[in-house]
């Protein structure tokens, strides 16, 4: 965090707030309440007949790059897809309202975590005008309707510093192991495997994916890849070999990810547009496997 | 993303990520699919809280709804000349005006009517099946949301009551 640039940046944002990031008491509680913001089901199995689980990947795709885009706080993207698939757990939806939802979806989430939210004009402009913003506005209440209102969902970000606080890390690599962990977060989350999966779970394996990530390029590598599993697995109380298998997962798909952005790359260099390559979906290019 | 400057929001929406997905959506079929669900969500809310939000009228359940005379309510819930302009939640049409001073809350029993009568300006009580129950007060937005407040926009009547 860069205490420093509130002279420049028009955001205004809270200093960290040991109260809330120090105390155990809040990492508990919010492993006690993580379950009920999941998805009640696999959806495409029990209720989506039309949409098609490379369509979510699509619009959780276009989603990200608008957050990215406009410089969404990094918890925006996460939530909208939790509003997301909490929505599609519940109501049958034809493929043409799916690019409305997912506005509607970072819509609410941006009002949740933004001081500046993104707004509903701007919405309808990266949906190329598909949708109006009187539509938007409309869905919005449909959305909250099905939510309960309940928007103040747990996301893996929420786990990352309570995480990061407890790794023998030196001091200096927390930023780069937070930043790659948030990008595997977001990674996560634009892949349905994941969806059901608690927050806390997701939010360990990225961190143990990070700094796995990071201690291949080091000699120094101050724990083994068991030991971390081990320690991370006891910091949120999840199971040793679940963690594990969603470490594996999030690796595959950053793997997976980052040969398509390459392919991507190669394709966008032969059809001449190569200069819009420069906003990938995530933040994948700088991170060395 | 968040570590960086954020220039006011005033960014630009590049052409590459403007794109519609799944081609544009029936409008129609878009509005139809809206009233559907927030139509389930207020038969919902009808079951659960033996109330039909839709006409403001009380039903049989296990909640006794009666008037409250506004006489015991903060201020924000009294007064209607603030909010001059109805909120439009978008729920298509604006609500309609109907200035009120009371609202209705649900009870357990008949009994805590009294608490409010016993105040001098007693409101004259109608009958609840006939008439719709008080509205809730315009100025919903301003206090804390409820999940019901928004049936109310998004449903209401017009009411040809006139608050005394």
């Amino acid at each position: 965090m860069e205490l420093l640039c509130c002279e420049v940046d028009p955001v205004r944002r809270a200093v960290p707030d040991p109260n809330l990031l120090y105390d155990d008491r809040i990492l508990q509680n919010l492993l006690t309440i993580e379950e009920r913001y999941l998805p009640q089901c696999s959806y495409f199995k029990c209720v989506q007949k039309d949409i098609q689980p490379y369509m979510r990947r699509m619009v959780a795709t276009w989603m990200l790059e608008v957050c990215e885009e406009q410089k969404c706080e990094e918890e925006v993207f996460p939530l909208a897809m939790n509003y997301l698939d909490r929505f599609l757990a519940g109501v049958p939806t034809p493929k043409s309202h799916l690019q409305l939802l997912g506005a509607v979806c970072m819509f609410l989430a941006s009002k949740l975590k933004e001081t500046i939210p993104l707004t509903a004009e701007k919405l309808c402009i990266y949906t190329d005008n598909s949708i109006k913003p009187q539509e938007l506005l409309e869905w919005e209440l449909v959305v909250l309707g099905k939510l309960k209102w309940n928007l103040a969902a747990v996301t893996p970000h929420d786990f990352i510093e309570h995480i990061l606080r407890k790794l023998p890390q030196p001091g200096e690599k927390l930023p780069l192991i937070r930043k790659h962990a948030q990008t595997f977060i977001a990674l996560c989350a634009t892949d349905f495997k994941f969806a059901m999966y608690p927050p806390s779970m997701i939010a360990t394996g990225s961190v143990g994916a990070a700094v796995c990530g990071l201690q291949q390029d080091e000699d120094v590598s101050s724990l083994t890849r068991d030991a971390l599993t081990d320690l991370l697995a006891k910091i949120t109380n999840t199971d040793v070999d679940c963690l594990k298998a969603c470490q594996e997962q999030i690796e595959a798909v950053l793997l997976n990810s980052l040969q398509q952005f390459r392919q991507d790359q190669r394709d966008g260099a032969k059809s001449e547009d190569e200069l819009d390559q420069a906003s990938t979906p995530t933040d994948v290019r700088d991170i060395d496997l | 993303m968040s570590e960086q400057i954020r220039y006011n929001r005033q960014i630009p929406c590049s052409l590459k990520v403007c794109r519609r997905l799944f081609g544009v959506a029936d409008q129609q079929q878009v509005r139809r699919d809206c009233d559907a669900l927030m139509a389930s969500y207020l038969q919902e809310a009808r079951k659960r809280w033996n109330f039909d939000f839709a006409t403001e009228t009380p039903l049989e359940g296990n909640y006794v709804w009666e008037r409250v005379p506004s006489l015991g309510l903060p201020k924000i819930y009294k007064s209607t000349a603030c909010w001059a302009t109805p909120i439009n939640l978008g729920g298509g049409k604006p609500p309609s005006a109907g200035a009120s001073s009371a609202v209705a809350i649900p009870g357990t029993s008949q009994g805590a009517q009294a608490s409010g009568s016993g105040t001098g300006r007693s409101e004259p009580l109608e009958e609840p099946e006939v008439a719709p129950a008080v509205p809730l007060p315009r100025g919903r937005k301003r206090g804390q949301t409820s999940m019901t407040d928004f049936y109310y926009s998004k449903r209401r009547l017009v009411f040809s009551k006139k608050k005394p």
